[in-house]
């Protein structure tokens, strides 16, 4: 609060301070977009109070960018957070209302030379998005196809002179008038993106890539120029004029910024693929009529009709009808799922076979397809700690290869000309000799070509590329990562704890075992049930519910008491019946000497047994018990082959919960966990130096799923712990959380490659752009060499982020080749 | 110190022409030709200023508005 304070002294005042001359001027909240206000500091107050608002910020090339604008923004008095995304071309800014005003914000970046508005929500945003790629992509491919025809006819008429040309090139096209002619339009045609651009950062004293490509370009195009009209001034003469250097220099930067914008346009496409699976239209019955109307008009409580081969338009309960639903664009689920009265249907699923009707729960954005396409947006505009790192290294890097380039400069005028220079030497892979090279041409050769070589363009769009592409395709899968930051914890976890019920359970008891003493099973299971039909506790239900299950008719009971902590007795038959434990039947002096070796075996196989008795005499028992999920022991196993360690976390009583553990394979079980101490138990873990996932699904597993590197909200979950998640699985199936850790991973390995293509392709080539082999061959790197090692760098990027579009989780794999739940684990184990 | 970007642009472009006067001094020492010299001496001038910008710049905006926030504090207070 008080660092808050220091900040932003008087941010409930209604003025605001001029970022330029630092006086108050007045602040008209009216002419504000509209923005979201939230009290940051929750100590009450107006003072600390925050708002955010959204841009969309047109213009950026990727990290650079990013960095630029985040650092004028978080210079600017008033602003107390600055997240800049290029890959969704979004500025979330955190600011305090009356110290700076959504219109300066808007000035600040509009002043580096950035195109900005605010943010639009939904489909006009995706519009918008895909519009302005779509502008970029044409626009840089005008450039290309302007570029690159001309570059290929400068590089054939400087080239006239050698090999076979003279026979087919007419010698005209050597002069270097017609050169200049020639390549003067590229350079401030094309090129002249690059000069704007970085004389925008610069006057705000910011370096970028522009920056390297401006001075790279300019300074080829400089000496050529010199070459030609003054070729007596020491920088080689007319037999190094370098204008191929400056038009294909310019070619291959605009083919970087092509694959830049194709790239990025390909990985927002997750997004716009689940939007289009929002259907249009929807069938309301109305007054006992049916009536289509728009989607976005569906009324919660509205009673909607489904036709096989229609997808339902939005959330809800089926009333009436059977059919089977694909539910795979929203779950991953491989098989239609059957669905009859009282089941949920998913907005945007398809019904496959027959009609139903249901009654519409959640519309608009609260359907789950919303909730999916918000929680994939809001993703992509979070970093992860490695894309940070890299947008941080990458913007001291253009600062550093600018004084490199000065190093290299000053070493070979005063000291690496005098000693290794020949007359001898040339440019790799020209025919060019450097023999009428003075000391500064060289000199000025060899900075140019750091500068170019080192453009670490590919580093700015290494990691979103992947991250967007990795999010993506989770979500295909149904499995929503809340930002880069959840993708790369998730990458590095080592310890699952499980929560039980509901989790690795289905969360609700059932008959599991009915042992009667001398009589029928069923008769002890039917007395049970009748004496619980009025019961409303959960194994009163469980018996009711199994009764029923077997078809057995349960009449009421005429006399019905309950006894707290022992069970209850109820009149049925005439008779009266006890149903409870231990101390109901001692209470009631009924010997259970015959029964106790079965109830001990029931309950140490983490069941609760309950006796039932009637005219005091014991007639059997009903054991009751949570049963685990279908997937739950698979995913266990699979994650053990994984070599993570897998722990499970209950409220439940020791005995209980080591038996459904031991059936489990789990080995490390918290028993008897209060919920508020389910977060105090991943501490001790996390103070073990593990980085530890909490899989959990109910509201007093909140705290842990907040508390845990990374939080695993299960679908069937609540609202409360899906909030908390750092990952949500849509579908209630624990595989999911292998497949989790396997987009994850994979999403991680490509981000890793794709900063090794970009990083260590400068960190190789920097010392031949240097000029560290000449005193060995006598050969330096040609400008347009360089330029052409830069653009197969952001080629490599781009390709290898495409990789990720065929990618699928193993574990999905196995299971759709298997049909069903995967029984051979090893090949996921092996993950 | 009411014109942080004026402060700046004295600053870097102060150093740069003590950088790239250097060079022209000890390239003087040398035996040189003036289109050596003068390209050499334009060239340093133009990297240092690029060098020099990025770091001067934020360094002076930040020390104006710790300034600014200071005599607010103190107006308030």
């Amino acid at each position: 609060m008080a660092r808050k304070l220091q900040k932003e002294p008087r941010a409930n005042d209604d003025r605001q301070i001029c970022p330029h001359c630092g006086t108050r001027v007045p602040y008209d909240p009216a002419a504000a977009p509209s923005v979201a206000t939230t009290g940051s500091t929750g100590q009450g107050g107006s003072e600390g109070d925050t708002a955010t608002i959204q841009f969309h910020v047109t213009g950026m090339m990727g990290g650079h960018c990013e960095v630029n604008i985040t650092k004028a923004l978080m210079g600017t008095p008033g602003v107390q957070q600055a997240v800049v995304t290029s890959a969704t071309e979004n500025a979330r800014i955190e600011y305090v209302p009356g110290a700076v005003s959504p219109q300066q914000l808007k000035r600040v970046i509009q002043d580096l030379g950035y195109g900005v508005a605010e943010r639009a929500e939904g489909q006009e945003a995706l519009d918008r998005e895909r519009a302005a790629r779509q502008r970029e992509t044409r626009r840089q491919l005008i450039n290309m196809a302007i570029a690159w025809p001309v570059g290929i006819v400068v590089m054939l008429g400087t080239f006239q002179p050698y090999w076979f040309l003279p026979s087919l090139i007419p010698q005209w096209l050597n002069d270097k008038v017609v050169l200049f002619l020639l390549t003067t339009p590229i350079v401030f045609g094309p090129g002249r993106q690059f000069f704007v651009n970085s004389w925008n950062g610069l006057k705000h004293g910011i370096t970028d890539m522009n920056l390297l490509y401006a001075t790279g370009i300019g300074a080829a195009y400089l000496i050529a120029v010199i070459n030609t009209f003054w070729p007596e001034a020491g920088f080689g003469g007319r037999e190094a004029t370098f204008y191929e250097a400056a038009v294909l220099l310019t070619a291959f930067i605009v083919l970087g910024r092509y694959l830049e914008a194709v790239t990025m346009g390909r990985t927002s496409e997750a997004i716009r693929r689940l939007m289009k699976l929002q259907p249009r239209r929807a069938r309301v019955m109305r007054d006992g009529q049916e009536v289509e109307i728009a989607a976005e008009e569906v009324q919660i409580n509205d009673l909607l009709l489904v036709k096989p081969g229609e997808s339902i338009p939005v959330d809800g309960l089926i009333q009436e009808g059977y059919s089977s639903v694909d539910q795979s664009m929203i779950t991953g689920e491989s098989m239609p799922v059957e669905k009859k009265a009282g089941d949920e249907v998913i907005g945007a699923t398809l019904n496959k076979t027959g009609a139903f009707t249901f009654r519409a729960t959640k519309v608009g954005k609260d359907t789950a397809l919303a909730q999916i396409i918000k929680l994939v947006e809001e993703a992509q505009t979070r970093k992860a700690p490695i894309q940070k790192l890299a947008d941080r290294v990458a913007g001291q890097f253009i600062l550093g290869v600018h004084a490199l380039a000065l190093t290299v400069f000053l070493f070979w005028f005063f000291l690496g000309y005098g000693l290794w220079f020949t007359p001898e030497s040339h440019l790799m892979l020209t025919p060019y000799t450097l023999a009428a090279m003075g000391v500064f041409g060289f000199a000025l050769l060899t900075s140019v070509s750091v500068l170019i070589i080192s453009c670490p363009c590919a580093v700015g769009m290494a990691t979103p590329a992947a991250m967007m592409a990795g999010t993506g395709k989770a979500a295909e899968h149904g499995i929503l990562f809340k930002g880069a930051d959840a993708i790369e914890a998730t990458s590095k976890l080592q310890f699952v704890v499980f929560d039980k019920t509901g989790t690795l359970t289905k969360g609700q008891p059932s008959v599991t075992d009915v042992v009667a003493l001398g009589g029928a099973e069923e008769d002890v299971l039917r007395l049970a049930a009748i004496a619980e039909k009025n019961s409303e506790h959960p194994l009163g239900e469980a018996i009711v519910r199994g009764a029923q299950a077997q078809g057995l008719t349960l009449e009421d009971a005429s006399g019905f008491n309950a006894i707290p902590g022992h069970g209850i007795e109820a009149r049925v038959d005439g008779r009266w019946v006890l149903l409870g434990n231990r101390r109901l039947m001692a209470l009631k002096g009924i010997p259970l000497a015959a029964a106790l070796p079965e109830a001990e075996r029931l309950e140490t196989e983490g069941k609760t047994a309950m006796f039932v008795a009637a005219d005091g005499q014991l007639l059997g028992m009903v054991a009751v018990a949570d049963t685990l999920k279908d997937t739950s022991a698979q995913a266990v196993k699979a994650l053990q082959g994984m070599g993570m360690k897998v722990a499970m976390i209950t409220g439940d009583n020791q005995r209980t919960a080591a038996a459904i553990a031991a059936k489990l394979g789990i080995d490390r079980v918290l028993a008897e966990v209060l919920p508020e101490d389910k977060a105090n138990e991943l501490k001790k873990l996390q103070a073990e130096e593990y980085r530890v996932a909490m899989v959990g699904d109910g509201i007093n597993d909140a705290p842990a799923l907040a508390q845990a590197n990374v939080g695993i909200a299960i679908g069937s979950g609540t609202d409360v712990a899906k909030e908390t998640g750092h990952v949500i699985l849509i579908k209630d199936d624990l595989m999911d959380v292998i497949a989790a850790i396997q987009v994850a991973r994979r999403t991680m390995g490509l981000v890793k490659e794709n900063l090794v293509w970009a990083f260590g392709y400068n960190t190789l080539a920097i010392p031949l752009g240097a000029g560290l082999l000449y005193p060995f061959f006598a050969q330096v790197v040609s400008p347009e060499l360089a330029a052409l090692l830069m653009a197969v760098s952001s080629l490599s990027v781009t390709l290898n982020t495409q990789r990720m579009r065929g990618f699928v989780p193993p574990v999905r794999r196995l299971r759709k080749g298997a049909g069903a739940p995967a029984n051979d684990l090893a090949p996921v184990a092996g993950q | 110190m009411k014109r942080p970007g004026l402060v700046s642009a004295l600053i870097y472009t102060s150093v740069a022409l003590v950088a790239a006067g250097a060079f022209l001094g000890v390239t003087l020492a040398g035996d040189y030709t003036w289109v050596a010299r003068g390209g050499g001496t334009a060239w340093v001038f133009g990297l240092c200023m690029i060098v020099l910008m990025p770091i001067v710049t934020p360094l002076v905006s930040a020390r104006v508005k710790a300034r600014m926030v200071s005599e607010q504090g103190g107006n308030h207070g």
